[in-house]
């Protein structure tokens, strides 16, 4: 196992170098010169050549880049074009935030979606199956942004018993976790029915019975524990849609997270942000793959083998 | 064969019927018969026949919908088990009543140690502490002939090969020493060598703990080597019920004879199988006489007219057929006399 973990780690090396090359070219890609943007407008020549040399934004990419990758290693991640404060002193004080939400919103996807699925599975095509699987089509048809807007005029303006937006309390934390986990907990909920009905109808369901184990254990040990294995999957996936998702919830929320600050970046060709905001964000979505790895392993030791 | 007088278990009228789109499948429909402590019945007949069936619906594991059992008793101790309640069901499975499963590759749980599956049933049956459930399933494992039962019994099923994984079904179903073990085809799926020693077991098994069995299976060869009585259903009815040695030395149905004369022959010179002609009628909709009269041989009107009924014949065989009947007997004497 131990040797699993380590082996898994090297492999994110590569995968973390890759990030940084597509990141850094495909922002030069981007129309929009940083150094116009920083000069201001009506900024003469010379002055926009000078902030360029200033940057080394006209030595050869190549060189650029390099130079970019090392120092990255060495942690060092660039200073803001926008307001030369060290990329890395932002980043962490964003992360946290979208950390949070992050963390309560798959909460939401998993213990919600799981609930649902297995309400589901109960009972297939029974009243209470094909409400839960009504709902959760609407979760996955919704998008993010008309989704949490309702929820906020609903709760927070009509009924006021939440806040708008922001991020002080945990009450602030309720209505953008569950904008942004709702879609998430609709697949999951939906794989979850699919997952269990297969299980269920197992050979070594059968052999439970034949032994006369409770319906309930029947469900929850044999039964969960087989049919989590995809679903553990679907949880893994959800954490990359999150990404895309906390820059979305993050703006209408007003909350000063990390997929905001990306998008701000992005709009003032920030560069040194924007890679380093992109490249921590891969770098999570990494970590949380390696734990789906191992989560699945833990629950399905055939793995092993293969 | 120790064998006293009161049946364990009795099965009277039995039938089980599923409730589909298409129809009402018949797939048991009124069988009898009766297992005493010790003795092995075999039941057996060909895929479809609702051998499977009765006895899932022994231990109510019938999937419902769309299966329901519409009638009959299954009495177990004074208990008509189709009556009592599903929580007294419970305690009868898997403590009272064992079953082995045909497929021991797909029939134990892939994700749990199957010391611990063994041991589950210990602790919810015998009120057993988690370690003494565990050591008691680590016994088990000895006694069905595993290896070093103590490393076995913390590995998952996919490290065990198929004749060890039946082995471990075998160990759960009779942890809980069980009165009746029903094995459903228990060794259809493994090679030969094994079966034979998987058959070994399950009798040698049955001598200690004293048993009753129930085998249910398509192969002679078993029966002949494991059975004391012998059940032969056709199309959801017992057509033939015997001792084992009258069954194989003068079978009187005449499905049972096509059974018997299709096995391939040593001591003869063979060029090709005999099969029966003709096929199994569909449960959807069986035919109102006789449910094999279309294959038979001997059949005559009323075979088709009117379902014959299981009757005892004098040395005790009984065998559901026209032709053991007086009718029948009366009936060629008046076609004799016509000619």
């Amino acid at each position: 196992m131990l040797m699993f973990i380590v082996r898994r780690l090297l492999q994110t090396i590569p995968v973390i170098i890759g990030v940084t090359f597509v990141v850094f070219f495909i922002m030069q890609l981007v129309p929009g010169d940083p150094a116009v943007l920083l000069a201001g407008e009506g900024a003469s020549k010379e002055t926009i050549e000078a902030i360029r040399d200033q940057l080394g934004l006209n030595r050869p990419l190549l060189v650029q880049y390099f130079d970019y990758l090392t120092s990255v290693f060495r942690g060092d991640f660039g200073v803001s074009l926008k307001n030369s404060q060290p990329v890395l002193d932002e980043i962490l004080v964003r992360l946290p935030i979208t950390v949070e939400l992050s963390f309560f919103s798959i909460l939401i996807t998993i213990v919600l979606g799981m609930a649902a699925g297995i309400i589901s599975a109960i009972k297939p095509y029974s009243l209470k199956d094909t409400t839960v699987m009504i709902v959760a089509l609407l979760g996955i048809s919704l998008p993010s942004f008309w989704f949490g807007l309702m929820l906020m005029y609903f709760f927070s303006v009509k009924l006021q018993i939440l806040p708008v937006a922001g991020w002080d309390s945990i009450l602030h934390v309720i209505l953008p976790a569950l904008t942004l986990g709702a879609g998430g907990a609709a697949i999951v909920a939906r794989m979850t029915r699919s997952s269990m009905l297969e299980v269920i109808r197992q050979d070594y369901i059968r052999t439970a019975r034949a032994k006369g184990v409770r319906e309930s254990v029947i469900i929850y040990k044999h039964g969960l524990r087989n049919a989590l294995i995809p679903v553990i999957t679907v949880v893994g996936l959800q954490f990359g849609a999150l990404l895309g998702g906390t820059v979305l919830v993050e703006s209408i929320f007003a909350i000063n997270g990390l997929g905001r600050m990306i998008v701000d970046s992005i709009r003032m060709r920030d560069l040194p942000m924007v890679q380093g905001g992109v490249l921590v964000a891969s770098l999570v979505f990494v970590v949380v793959n390696l734990i789906v790895d191992v989560l699945y392993r833990f629950f399905n030791k055939r793995i092993e083998l293969n | 064969m120790t064998e006293s007088n009161k049946p364990i278990l009795e099965v009277k009228g039995l039938k089980t019927h599923f409730f589909t789109k298409r129809g009402v499948s018949k797939a048991v429909d009124g069988i009898d018969f009766s297992l005493h402590k010790g003795e092995t019945l075999g039941i057996v007949g060909e895929s479809g026949c609702g051998k499977s069936i009765t006895s899932l619906s022994i231990l109510r594991l019938i999937p419902s919908p769309p299966g329901k059992i519409a009638g009959g008793q299954v009495l177990f101790k004074g208990k008509d088990l189709v009556t009592i309640s599903e929580d007294e069901m419970r305690r009868v499975r898997g403590n009272e009543i064992s079953m082995i499963f045909q497929e021991p590759m797909t029939s134990l749980n892939p994700v749990l140690p199957v010391g611990e599956q063994i041991a589950e049933a210990l602790r919810m049956h015998q009120n057993m502490g988690r370690k003494a459930a565990w050591e008691r399933a680590v016994e088990m494992l000895k006694l069905v002939g595993i290896p070093s039962p103590e490393k076995r019994a913390k590995q998952e099923p996919f490290q065990l090969s198929g004749g060890m994984r039946q082995r471990v079904m075998i160990a759960m179903a009779l942890a809980c020493t069980p009165e009746v073990l029903i094995a459903d085809e228990p060794t259809t799926a493994l090679d030969v060598t094994i079966q034979a020693q998987i058959l070994e077991l399950i009798k040698d098994l049955q001598n200690r703990l004293g048993m009753g069995v129930i085998m249910i299976t398509h192969d002679l060869g078993v029966v002949a080597e494991t059975c004391d009585t012998v059940a032969v259903m056709y199309a959801g009815n017992i057509i033939e019920h015997a001792p084992t040695e009258k069954i194989f030395a003068n079978p009187r149905h005449p499905y049972t004879q096509g059974l018997l004369d299709s096995l391939p022959k040593i001591h003869e010179d063979q060029e090709e199988l005999q099969t029966i002609e003709g096929s199994v009628p569909s449960p959807y909709n069986m035919p109102a006489g006789c449910r094999f009269a279309s294959r038979c041989p001997h059949q005559q009107p009323i075979c088709h007219e009117q379902q014959p009924e299981l009757i005892e014949q004098n040395d005790g065989v009984k065998v559901r057929c026209w032709m053991y009947t007086d009718l029948w007997t009366v009936k060629m004497v008046k076609e004799e006399a016509v000619k």
